[in-house]
């Protein structure tokens, strides 16, 4: 069965992309991560214009992101005085993103930051998690208990103005470092369509020193309206929202979703992290790879934006 | 082309002289089997047929070969960017790139035998016969160090060869078939990826070198049904298509969290 999508003009077999649409929803149910940096090149790898995978990836994070915020905000676990702080920077990063992809665009340079973007940040996060992984997973192996983090460490960040109490997290801080890594997320998920949680919680646990427990509801919780911003804003500004594409992507990675969140329980969190880790560092190494082979074709076509 | 002209105005006042009555000119008519073309949501790419006839044949059979014709469907034209790629710190970035103010959209040729030996180059350029021979009108707007003929030369092969690869620039060297003394037709394939837009179909009569008659006609592509509801409303409502499609995610996030919630 195919079906042709209004926006990215081409015909396109539903299957596939629902079976797309489900893997990527088991991995992000696996691993707790909105999926959207394993979306967005696997769709311009079947051939969907960059520009509109970035897009309706975007969508899509809204979509996975939604019902496990619902959940975390039910059981308490949203901090969201924090959780609004930072959307205010995300917001605005967002807001900045959308209009670096304009830009971007029309100078023909879209196609490659994204890809540098999405080596560095996979490359430098993947490893992260997958050396973290392998330490964890030592430990636990060696003295049967996960050591916690030493707390009450003080550095720069403490000294900074704007101090608010944010109790929930039991935190009193300034609000540039929440605001600033909002702005930071918002913008990079706007360009690479992505939700950024793989960044943005490390960011909440080792420069906010926020709860642990807090970190995931709270993270979902902003992603969900920074992803919907930029949704919106990716279909005013670039027309590049396909709706069709969006629909059937959701519709697999929902139900792909619940069964990656059932095998998820039955494994050990240091597993998932060390494959979260290399699955990362897989989709970083391909696109490394694109970038240093000589291309098939040095040249390439673009159309001419408004020009049709 | 126009130190021929005085000739080309001879013969046609020869052709309509008393001493060549029994021998009228030849002159062609054609139309293609659609007019109209739905892109609906099952749209996988569709052919069109065009066919016509020489008037006042003299050909004695259809392998006779008296007559050449070039069917040319043009889309609509559209400014198009070629960006070169070149190594720069061990990575490939583009930094080159030229800008064409108007180039064919989409465009299929079919002909009896190869353009390039039916007419000369002359008359094949002023009609845009031929991805050779197509107009493509380089702008001022381009990136590039070297201006020279050359390279305008790698920059319009590019062109054209990505738009055969994407198929929406087809050549079919004998596509053109007689199937009588004047009866023709030729198919022309649409590829899923055709730009939507009017086309329009040129028949060119061809007759040792020389053009007879020339024939056009319009054949519009456009979305239909739903295609159309969802593409107008991204365009001219982008703020309300944006709220739906997230409204439309967050439903169906909610909708599987909820018909998969576990017992509690």
């Amino acid at each position: 069965m195919t079906l042709y999508l209004p926006i990215a003009e081409m015909s396109v077999s539903v299957l596939v992309y629902l079976a797309l649409g489900m893997s990527i929803g088991f991995l992000s149910g696996l691993f707790g991560v909105g999926g959207g940096f394993l979306l967005m090149p696997l769709l311009t790898f079947l051939g969907v214009p960059s520009a509109v995978a970035v897009a309706t990836s975007a969508s899509h994070v809204v979509a996975s992101s939604v019902s496990g915020a619902i959940t975390h905000y039910q059981r308490g676990n949203v901090d969201i005085k924090m959780g609004l702080v930072m959307l205010a920077g995300g917001l605005s990063g967002t807001y900045i993103g959308v209009g670096a992809v304009k830009i971007l665009r029309q100078a023909g340079y879209f196609d490659f930051t994204v890809a540098i973007m999405y080596v560095v940040f996979l490359g430098i996060v993947g490893t992260i998690i997958l050396v973290e992984g392998i330490n964890a997973s030592r430990r636990v192996k060696a003295t049967g208990v996960v050591a916690s983090r030493k707390s009450g460490q003080h550095n720069w960040l403490e000294g900074l103005p704007f101090k608010m109490r944010f109790p929930r997290s039991k935190l009193y801080m300034s609000v540039l470092p929440p605001i600033v890594i909002g702005m930071f997320i918002g913008c990079m998920s706007a360009i690479m369509g992505i939700g950024g949680g793989f960044v943005i919680i490390p960011a909440m646990i080792y420069l906010l020193r926020m709860p642990t427990g807090l970190v995931i509801g709270t993270s979902l919780f902003q992603i969900v309206f920074v992803a919907a911003l930029a949704t919106i804003l990716h279909a005013v500004e670039n027309k590049t929202v396909d709706i069709v594409l969006a629909l059937i992507l959701i519709a697999g990675g929902v139900v792909g979703a619940q069964f990656g969140t059932m095998v998820g329980e039955k494994l050990r969190g240091e597993h998932l992290r060390v494959l979260l880790g290399a699955v990362i560092l897989l989709v970083a190494a391909r696109m490394a790879f694109d970038l240093v082979m000589p291309p098939e074709d040095v040249f390439s076509l673009a159309a001419v934006a408004g020009g049709s | 082309m126009l130190r021929y002209l005085p000739a080309v105005v001879a013969l046609v006042f020869c052709a309509v002289g008393p001493a060549l009555a029994d021998a009228p000119k030849e002159s062609v008519e054609a139309d293609a089997s659609t007019r109209q073309v739905a892109i609906t949501s099952s749209f996988t790419g569709t052919e069109i047929l065009v066919f016509g006839a020489v008037e006042n044949s003299v050909q004695p059979s259809p392998e006779a070969g008296t007559y050449d014709v070039i069917v040319v469907v043009e889309g609509i034209p559209a400014p198009v960017v070629v960006r070169m790629k070149s190594r720069v710190g061990g990575i490939w970035v583009n930094t080159q790139s030229m800008r064409f103010a108007s180039v064919p959209s989409y465009y299929a040729i079919a002909s009896t035998r190869p353009v390039d030996e039916v007419a000369d180059r002359a008359v094949l350029d002023a009609h845009g016969i031929g991805f050779d021979h197509v107009r493509m009108v380089r702008t001022a707007l381009s990136r590039t160090d070297a201006t020279d003929d050359a390279t305008l030369q790698a920059f319009k092969q590019a062109l054209i060869r990505l738009k055969e690869q994407e198929r929406v620039y087809v050549k079919s060297d004998f596509g053109v078939s007689f199937i009588g003394r004047s009866l023709f037709r030729a198919t022309i394939a649409l590829p899923p990826n055709v730009p939507v837009g009017p086309l329009t179909a040129h028949v060119y009569l061809f007759k040792e070198g020389k053009m007879l008659g020339e024939y056009s006609n319009r054949v519009m592509l456009q979305r239909e049904g739903i295609e159309r509801y969802i593409h107008e409303a991204a365009m001219s409502q982008p703020l309300i298509y944006g709220i739906v499609t997230v409204l439309l995610a967050a439903g169906s996030g909610l909708a599987a969290a909820f018909a998969f919630r576990k017992p509690a």
